[in-house]
């Protein structure tokens, strides 16, 4: 079954004057259509401004479509008896880490949304330190938020998500403001959840390396999804996404210009080995 | 013309509980009209010696010369060395405050004192040179794209007339578009004004194309500076302070240790596909 | 300059203070601050420092962080102090030029010096032994009674928390801004007052639309983890009272009791 399901969504963003007059629409997602399935781990992939992270916040009701229907985990999202069900079925991370931690305290952050839900005192605890203990920020629990690095804080964005016990996590663009270090322990987890706990995980990102590993990879641009499939699918159109002006990862990109150049290698190499492998067979 | 950073410590809130040697040491001699990565984690001290460079901070031992002239000395006109060595900061649009995208540009050049025709002259020149469009220079600059408030931002301190251009992390939050716009532009202006450019980044990818050297660092310390190309030899140094170089470094050693006969040496995508089909023998084409 | 502000920080240590219910600290620094404005005799005050002292002791914060950061506020205490020797009517003591010190006037300053410098450790007490997590909780729970006069006491109290959640972000973006104005050659200390007002504009402009889009940002992280007000919120670390805090309630009262009966008695009395 799918976890997330959507159908034809329309989106527009209305610009007006001081008057408020309409002085320009922007469609941010233009009649999209798709669904996720339970369980996989989901790469969104898309230059900014492309409506990733307008669709993204459509996932878990922060935005509801104009046209068309979402669906999450069943419930439609316009339906307003659902929308807590709804937004503790597929928690969301941000970008920002400093815009979305509310506690002064690792521990207590992690525990805002249990408690808003009104889960027993005993079971917030339980919750709280199992999630800390997934993403590895267990032995922080005591410390401020202030004092931990970039992706110390989006870890522990994601636990605070994780103790809502959801079934899908959405990250939009969870590493887009880290270094490089953060960017790792921030995917890492992210996929450790999805193998270990079977969380489906929706990634939103225009880092290119951090999709290698996803199930499915959508690519959007002006609103529509323009190519979906596997990593391995999406890499071998190298012309395409460079068109896109998408990243390439280093060792795709040199394995497509070889390729140009007569050399004989397979389709969507995506790791050094790969590619190594592929060249050691044409001597 | 050029800044010599001479023994520079510097020590972080001195006299509280958070004190810490944010510089350690610091020798560095910055030629004119070269192009400098400046690479390092966060935290490695890369941002804290580039605001030395301008005067924002005060090294606590150690001297900082810019053409020979001691920043430090009595009297030294330390809002002048602002306007001749220009500093962007990371996320600069977050400092755009004016009504107008012109006004915000023009701040600079009026704070040094220039008439407003002056000023509107240098800023009008300003946002040429970072390829701002010129339709768009009355609107305000709250309303444009990232990308474009960035230009602007970096206008704002182009339009000083610096002769030394710091940038700390000028692509951060962009998409690989914005970012490769932006690295172009800088390349530019580097050779086409003669500028000196210290660019602050933690990717080794981004830099390798743009610069003529790379200087690494690491907890306050210098840990390597040297050429991109003696840099990324040392991929195994880097990896040991958690840094990596960039992927094509690392598919030529592993080429190489399969017995291909490729130069370690090479640092670009495009010189990578030369060098492998000479390895093999099938150059031609 | 602006990290000199150490005062109402939270120190961390282990004390019975710290361990005492927020309430109790609430109501106890209440309680303190009535007392001193009843005394109208030296015993009073006596009472009050012993016993401020005597909590000090127990909350093991050093003194001299406690005192560190008050220096500005020592200043301002000095210019009350001294407006009140020289205004006050009454029988003179001492004069010379134009100034006149009377005796009413030298009582009414030291008074005031005293109740001052207690009011203000007193407070900090509290903060320094009180997460502010603590304390909100302490205020939304001790507070409650307010909800039925239709108080929003629960959003106030995670407005106050979610304020100093940000405080130090935002002083810490503030001086980033200044930076790169600097950095563009802004020139903020000099002029008259007019200028220096003009020259704040960019730096405050790019602050509050920052604050503005944290906000928003903000807003929506918490939505998007289920918050809708205090309504059927559960509590991580519910506040209980414990036999210590009973035991702190007896000793206020006794405060109270001794403090003001003494305080107040005539027989001490000086004015």
């Amino acid at each position: 079954m799918d976890i997330i399901k959507t159908q034809d969504v329309l989106y527009e963003y209305i610009r007006r004057d001081d008057e408020g007059e309409v002085t320009g629409i922007t469609t941010a997602l233009d009649h999209i259509s798709l669904g996720i399935k339970k369980g996989d781990f989901i790469a969104i992939l898309g230059r900014n401004g492309s409506g990733k992270s307008t669709l993204a916040k459509h996932f878990n009701a922060i935005l509801t479509p104009e046209e068309g229907t979402v669906w999450v985990d069943g419930n439609d999202t316009s339906d307003e008896d659902k929308i807590w069900d709804i937004r503790q079925t597929a928690g969301m991370v941000f970008q920002n880490p400093d815009n979305q931690i509310i506690g002064q305290v690792v521990e207590e952050d992690v525990g805002f949304g249990p408690e808003n839900m009104g889960v027993p005192t005993e079971e917030i605890w339980k919750r709280v330190e199992e999630s800390l203990k997934a993403v590895g920020m267990y032995e922080y629990r005591k410390h401020s938020p202030n004092k931990l690095s970039g992706g110390q804080k989006q870890r522990v964005s994601i636990a605070g998500v994780l103790a809502m016990k959801p079934k899908c996590i959405v990250l939009d663009e969870p590493t887009a403001m880290l270094d490089p270090k953060g960017r790792r322990e921030v995917i890492d987890a992210a996929r450790e959840l999805n193998k270990k706990e079977g969380v489906t995980v929706i990634l939103i990102t225009h880092y290119m390396e951090e999709v290698i590993n996803a199930d499915r990879v959508f690519v959007m641009d002006g609103g529509k999804i323009v190519m979906q499939g596997t990593p391995k699918q999406i890499f071998s159109l190298v012309d395409e996404l460079k068109a896109l002006r998408l990243d390439v990862p280093q060792v795709t990109l040199l394995a497509w210009e070889l390729k140009k150049k007569g050399l004989n290698l397979p389709e969507g190499i995506l790791t050094v080995e790969e590619l190594v492998e592929g060249i050691s067979r044409c001597r | 013309m050029s800044i010599i950073i001479d023994h520079v410590n510097y020590i972080f809130g001195k006299g509280t509980e958070m004190e810490h040697k944010a510089l350690r040491d610091i020798c560095l001699s910055i030629p004119d009209g070269q192009f400098i990565g400046i690479i390092g984690h966060t935290g490695s001290g890369k941002s804290t010696l580039m605001q030395h460079l301008n005067g924002l901070l005060k090294a606590s031992e150690g001297a900082i010369y810019y053409n020979g002239e001691d920043i430090y000395e009595k009297g030294y006109d330390l809002k002048k060395l602002r306007s001749k060595v220009g500093l962007v900061f990371q996320y600069p649009e977050h400092q755009l405050f004016a009504e107008t995208v012109l006004a915000d540009v023009c701040y600079g050049p009026k704070n040094q004192g220039l008439d407003k025709k002056e000023c509107e002259l240098r800023a009008y020149d300003a946002l040429k040179k970072v390829g701002f469009p010129e339709d768009l220079i009355y609107s305000s600059p709250f309303d444009l794209s990232g990308g474009q408030k960035r230009r602007v931002a970096i206008a704002g301190v182009l339009a000083m007339n610096p002769e030394v251009l710091i940038l700390d992390e000028p692509t951060a939050g962009l998409d690989p578009r914005g970012r490769d716009e932006i690295l172009g532009l800088i390349k530019e202006l580097q050779k086409t004004e003669n500028m000196t450019i210290l660019l602050v980044s933690h990717s080794m990818e981004d830099v390798a194309e743009y610069v003529d050297r790379i200087v690494v660092m690491n907890k306050g310390e210098i840990f390597l500076d040297n050429t991109p190309r003696e840099v990324f030899s040392q991929y195994k140094e880097l990896e040991a302070i958690g840094l990596s170089a960039p992927q094509v470094t690392y598919i030529m050693h592993a080429l190489r240790e399969k017995g291909l006969n490729v130069s370690e040496e090479i640092t670009t995508i495009g010189k990578a596909a030369d060098e492998i089909l000479r390895a093999l023998g099938k150059t031609g084409k | 300059m602006l990290k000199d502000i150490t005062l109402g920080q939270y120190y961390q240590t282990e004390s019975v203070i710290h361990r005492l219910d927020p309430r109790v600290k609430l109501l106890g620094t209440i309680l303190y601050f009535v007392s001193l404005f009843l005394f109208n005799n030296p015993v009073g005050y006596a009472i009050a420092t012993i016993f401020l002292a005597t909590v000090i002791i127990m909350s093991r914060v050093p003194f001299s962080f406690m005192i560190r950061g008050m220096r500005t506020i020592v200043i301002l205490m000095l210019i009350t102090v001294l407006i009140n020797l020289f205004v006050t009517q009454g029988d003179v003591v001492l004069s010379f030029w134009k100034l006149k010190i009377t005796k009413q006037g030298i009582i009414l300053a030291v008074q005031l010096a005293l109740r001052i410098t207690l009011l203000i450790i007193g407070s900090s007490i509290m903060t320094l032994t009180t997460t502010p997590n603590h304390l909100t909780d302490g205020l939304e729970k001790g507070l409650r009674f307010l909800k039925v006069i239709k108080v929003p006491v629960h959003e106030i109290a995670m407005m106050m928390s979610i304020s100093l959640r940000f405080i130090p972000i935002l002083l810490e973006e503030t001086d980033r801004i200044m930076k790169a104005q600097l950095a563009r050659g802004a020139d903020l200390e000099s002029g008259n007052l007019f200028k220096r007002i003009k020259a704040m504009v960019p730096i405050l402009v790019p602050l509050f639309i920052s604050a503005f889009r944290r906000a928003g940002d903000l807003a929506n992280a918490m939505e998007a983890r289920c918050y809708h007000g205090g309504e059927g919120r559960t509590k991580m670390k519910p506040l209980k009272y414990k036999s210590r805090d009973a035991i702190a309630y007896l000793i206020l009262a006794a405060y109270m009791v001794v403090s003001i009966y003494l305080g107040r008695l005539s027989l001490f009395k000086i004015m």
